[in-house]
């Protein structure tokens, strides 16, 4: 059975509609005009126990809104939905002790005071067990590296330092199941990198299972061998990273080094030119053109080296994320 | 394009984790109200150091409250110079009056104290969508969001109180006419009072504050309570008046405030017996209205939790 099952998952917002000026503000005192908003439009979705899946797709396309669901955060308009059995909108205290959500933008952890005076507070709402509490603070500080600032208060943090900490508050638990939305947004390279190598590893070792939302493609590269595209509140893809490129990319990037000379000026008959620095050519070609393509160009022009490669991933989910909006 | 060399500041990870992934054993000592008495307890911990790391503004916020609570002390000593009496045979003379206004401040410093940075905090939370992470704790969020926060400060106030009535109290001890002492019995049931006043106070700023659900926000909620702190601030015979009996009927039945000060103030200014026909209804209506607040409050709070929408992320 799926740790993760949900069904034509459906939540609308009702929002005002805001004109601008003073006279309309005046006007909106009497009448308001709103709209219905359709964040999440009917997601099917089944995760195995174990899984590790990336929620990739644009600002507002229904990520968060539907990780929200999944904690029981909100209610949803329509649809079902269990994690571990258990429909977490009705905020069972069972559910909700097997489970954790890590929010990038927010901060759940006491700003003035020391990460350890939380993690306390977490440890008596979750009734951890003291020597099991410490095992784990211990093994997950040293994990992260963050032993000697336990002590200093969270507003003094940096962003990185803040954001493990807010991890361990969550793992605190040992959930089974971990809701990530963008752990690691706003953070350099470094950081990115530690709290990836700290996520492959957890989930390696607990086999939990992990639903993590980012825009950041290193992130789901390095973590998720499965990749799930949200978009205008449905699911537009479903299955692993490279196979993104085969189902949504229709070209090839072919780059051709010419042999000195003047250049031919009917190159773009080839394709879509990207990128000239002659004698360097990149050129753009449908999939299928592309034998055809080349055998001509090897026929008419002097060619020193080709290359035939895939575009960056980025750029195929960039793409579609602008199709899809 | 090659990946970039790992970083050095990365140290290997360690070659596994200590422990499997196991079912987690849990603190059962004291069973479900021991958790939340250790909950309780660490919030008020947490609060303290808290307060202890900005400790000018926290004798500061003392000294004003001390400040208020003298001020409005002075006044009434200033007011007793031209009466006896508040209103003619009510009872109401300078002592038992202090007697009241000490039951005020116990019971303000307490909601201050426990509940009103909280139900403040919460239409906060709820504009900013910061209410998420108290829905993810196994833990009743009321009482979560209700205790997050304790205002030691607020107590000052409580011990100035605490000082008002003890003088009182000494002074009707040893006042030549009528003096007495409060029996054991009165004692008990003046804290029982002062509890029900407490949480009578406490329904009225949930419900205000889980307004803040459907109206986004909602700032009036200091403004709302000195509203009605100034009507359950007197005894309740000043209102009977063609004029003011609308509104000790609207205060005392529909939006219970008035018998929050006014039932155990009469209980501790007076001897138990012999009472007025109507005290001890309106002793049990006080119960009655306790029970009804709190049980509405929930219902309102619960409710509002369904329509939450969190916020942007």
């Amino acid at each position: 059975m799926a740790i993760i099952d949900v069904q034509e998952l459906t939540k609308s917002y009702r929002v005002y509609r805001k004109r601008e000026g003073l006279m309309e503000g005046v006007r909106g005192l009497f009448h308001r005009d709103y709209t219905e908003v359709e964040a999440v439009r009917g997601i099917n979705l089944r995760v195995e126990a174990g899984e590790f899946v990336a929620f990739l797709g644009p600002n507002g396309a229904g990520k968060t809104t539907t990780l929200k669901l999944l904690s029981g955060v909100i209610n949803p308009t329509g649809g079902t939905a269990t994690v571990m059995g258990f429909v977490p909108w009705q905020r069972q205290n069972e559910y909700r002790r097997r489970f954790a959500l890590v929010m990038g933008q927010k901060n759940q952890l006491w700003w003035d005071l020391p990460a350890q005076e939380s993690y306390r507070l977490h440890q008596q709402i979750y009734g951890v067990p003291a020597d099991r509490f410490q095992k784990t603070l211990d093994e997950l500080t040293d994990l992260l590296e963050v032993k000697d600032l336990l002590g200093q208060p969270v507003r003094e943090l940096s962003l990185g330092e803040r954001m493990k900490m807010e991890l361990i508050a969550a793992l605190l638990h040992s959930p089974e199941v971990l809701f990530l939305d963008e752990p690691t947004i706003g953070l350099d390279v470094i950081a990115q990198h530690n709290i990836q190598r700290f996520l492959r590893f957890y989930q390696e070792q607990r086999k939990i299972t992990i639903l993590l939302t980012s825009h950041y493609m290193k992130d789901v590269a390095a973590l998720c061998k499965r990749v799930v595209i949200v978009a205008g509140g449905l699911v537009q893809y479903d299955g692993s990273l490279a196979g993104i490129i085969d189902k949504f990319s229709g070209k090839k990037i072919v780059t051709l080094q010419f042999a000195d000379g003047d250049r031919p000026a009917d190159l773009d008959r080839l394709g879509t030119l990207l990128d000239t620095h002659w004698p360097k050519v990149k050129i753009g070609i449908t999939r299928a053109d592309v034998p055809r393509v080349l055998a001509e160009t090897l026929r008419d022009y002097a060619i020193e080296d080709v290359s035939v490669e895939d575009p960056p991933l980025e750029d195929v989910i960039a793409d579609l994320f602008h199709q899809v909006s | 394009m090659t990946e970039p060399a790992e970083p050095q500041r990365i140290t290997p990870l360690r070659e596994t984790l200590t422990e499997p992934q196991t079912e987690l054993p849990r603190v059962t000592t004291g069973g479900e109200w021991g958790r939340y008495l250790r909950v309780f307890l660490t919030f008020a911990r947490n609060s303290l150091i808290r307060d202890m790391t900005f400790r000018a503004d926290f004798i500061f916020h003392c000294i004003s409250s001390i400040a208020w609570t003298a001020m409005n002390v002075g006044f009434y000593l200033i007011i007793f110079r031209f009466t006896s009496m508040i209103g003619e045979d009510t009872g109401w003379g300078q002592d038992e009056f202090f007697l009241f206004l000490a039951t005020v401040w116990f019971i303000n410093s307490l909601v201050q104290a426990f509940f009103m940075p909280n139900a403040n905090e919460f239409s906060e939370l709820i504009r900013t969508g910061g209410l998420d992470f108290a829905l993810l704790k196994p833990i009743d969020t009321q009482f979560l969001i209700s205790f997050r926060r304790i205002e030691w400060s607020a107590l000052s106030n409580f011990a100035v109180g605490l000082l008002i009535a003890g003088i009182s109290l000494h002074s009707l001890a040893t006042r030549e006419e009528a003096a007495f002492y409060p029996s054991p019995l009165s004692l008990l049931l003046y804290g029982f009072f002062v509890a029900c006043g407490v949480a009578i106070m406490y329904s009225v700023m949930i419900c205000l504050a889980a307004t803040s659900v459907w109206l986004g926000r909602n700032q009036s909620l200091y403004d709302f309570w000195f509203y009605i702190t100034n009507f359950s601030r007197y005894p309740m015979e000043i209102y009977n008046t063609p004029l003011g009996r609308p509104l000790l009927g609207l205060f005392t039945f529909v939006v219970p405030v008035l018998v929050v000060v006014n039932v155990p103030a009469r209980i501790l200014a007076r001897p138990l017996d012999p009472r007025a026909d109507w005290e001890l209804p309106l002793a049990v209506w006080a119960c009655v209205a306790t029970f009804g607040c709190v049980m509405f409050s929930r219902w309102l709070f619960r409710h509002s939790l369904k329509s939450y929408r969190s916020a942007s992320s």
